[in-house]
């Protein structure tokens, strides 16, 4: 042992402190409390639709909703797990989630395409008002998950940012599509995904600074 | 002697728990472990900052240590996240030749798979890249003897750094 770490060690030592281990189990706790907490919200702002109850909501409704849960609980979990390093450490599940969400504009895209109505047709009076209410719907994950990223020591700075966002885009995008009347292909498959990407490159773009440590 | 990692979690337990003399038997070992893990990919002269940045690491986020995961992975990471933070502040110094400097000999088991833990980093990288990364980060060649050695130009030497170090740092957790 030579006599710079010696002395590093004594001090670390005289510095230490009993600490509680971060558990993953809390970090998905505190993002389910941020998700619980949007949709509340989202029913207090926006009030829920009572289409999914009625039968009225179609099955796209189901499964573009059921789909971005999905890929906002894979996502959740990875950014927590890449909270505490571990060589080994692999978190694949959101990438597929992803490519599975992905199949949802490209659907809408074919099915406008293949309608020969143009692409003027993927637009609608309340495109761009589900597209800004969703992402801002995301922003109490996003802050959550920062948060707990921030705490941690995540080594793979670039992926947990990607999936902070794509777990935070997700979340809120589901929580207000529970809102949203409009059960369309062209309207789910693109206005309700596009939040998630625009979170996922901000969550790349501006989480590896917060969360470099 | 490198503890195996049964006696480097049980310490690490005791030290979340605010046991002194476990946490120094532990720093001591970490210390121990770290300098061999960085003995052939690091000039000696640097790996004591770099230990020591460790050691920091270990002590500042010690509860991000989960106990019912393994210790050594997670030290691991933290020594790879640091070395690769390393690469990108080195820059030239007479000293960093690998002339001068002859890395120890290990022999214990322990010792093996850590160096290889580092080299599995860079089997991950195309070879030109790995290639200058090595001569210009670890060697302490310049861009221009780079250049030479390799044949690849100049602006290519910077290029593959730059994308070498990028991708290195994606793999901190992935290769094993």
């Amino acid at each position: 042992m030579n006599r710079h770490n010696a002395a590093l060690i004594a001090q670390l030592t005289e510095d230490l402190q009993p600490v509680r281990a971060m558990k993953g189990r809390d970090g998905l706790l505190l993002a389910a409390l941020a998700g619980a907490v949007t949709v509340l919200a989202v029913w207090l702002a926006a009030d829920l639709w009572d289409g999914v109850v009625t039968g009225e909501a179609s099955p796209f409704f189901f499964v573009t909703n059921g789909l971005l849960l999905v890929l906002g609980l894979a996502a959740v979990a990875a950014t927590v797990a890449l909270a505490s390093p571990s060589v080994g450490n692999r978190q694949d599940a959101p990438k597929w989630s992803m490519a599975m969400v992905g199949i949802l504009p490209l659907t809408a895209l074919a099915t406008v395409l293949a309608s020969g109505t143009g692409l003027a047709a993927l637009m609608d009076p309340y495109s761009l008002h589900c597209l800004t209410a969703a992402t801002g719907a995301s922003a109490l994950t996003f802050v959550a998950l920062t948060y707990w990223l921030r705490r941690g020591a995540p080594v793979s700075v670039q992926t947990a940012g990607l999936f902070a966002g794509v777990a935070s885009g997700a979340i809120g995008s589901f929580a207000y599509g529970l809102s949203c009347p409009l059960d369309g292909v062209a309207h789910l498959g693109l206005w309700h995904v596009l939040p998630v990407a625009i979170t996922g490159l901000v969550g790349r773009a501006v989480l590896p600074r917060l969360i470099r440590w | 002697m490198i503890a195996d990692e049964s006696t480097l979690a049980q310490l690490m337990r005791q030290s979340q728990d605010g046991d002194k003399r476990a946490y120094t038997v532990l720093l001591d070992e970490c210390a121990n472990w770290l300098q061999r893990y960085y003995s052939r990919r690091v000039p000696p002269h640097q790996q004591d900052d770099l230990v020591q940045e460790v050691l920091m690491a270990i002590h500042n986020k010690r509860d991000t240590w989960d106990a019912s995961r393994a210790f050594l992975p997670w030290l691991a990471a933290i020594a790879r996240y640091r070395w690769v933070d390393h690469l990108r502040k080195v820059y030239r110094t007479e000293a960093d030749q690998l002339e001068d400097w002859d890395a120890a000999e290990e022999s214990s088991e322990e010792a093996v798979l850590a160096r290889l833990s580092l080299e599995r980093l860079f089997v991950k990288l195309p070879e030109k890249q790995a290639e200058v990364i090595e001569m210009v980060k670890i060697e302490g060649l310049s861009i221009q003897e780079a250049s030479a050695r390799s044949g690849q130009s100049e602006s290519l030497v910077k290029v593959n750094i730059h994308r070498g170090l990028k991708k290195l740092s994606t793999l901190i957790e992935k290769a094993e």
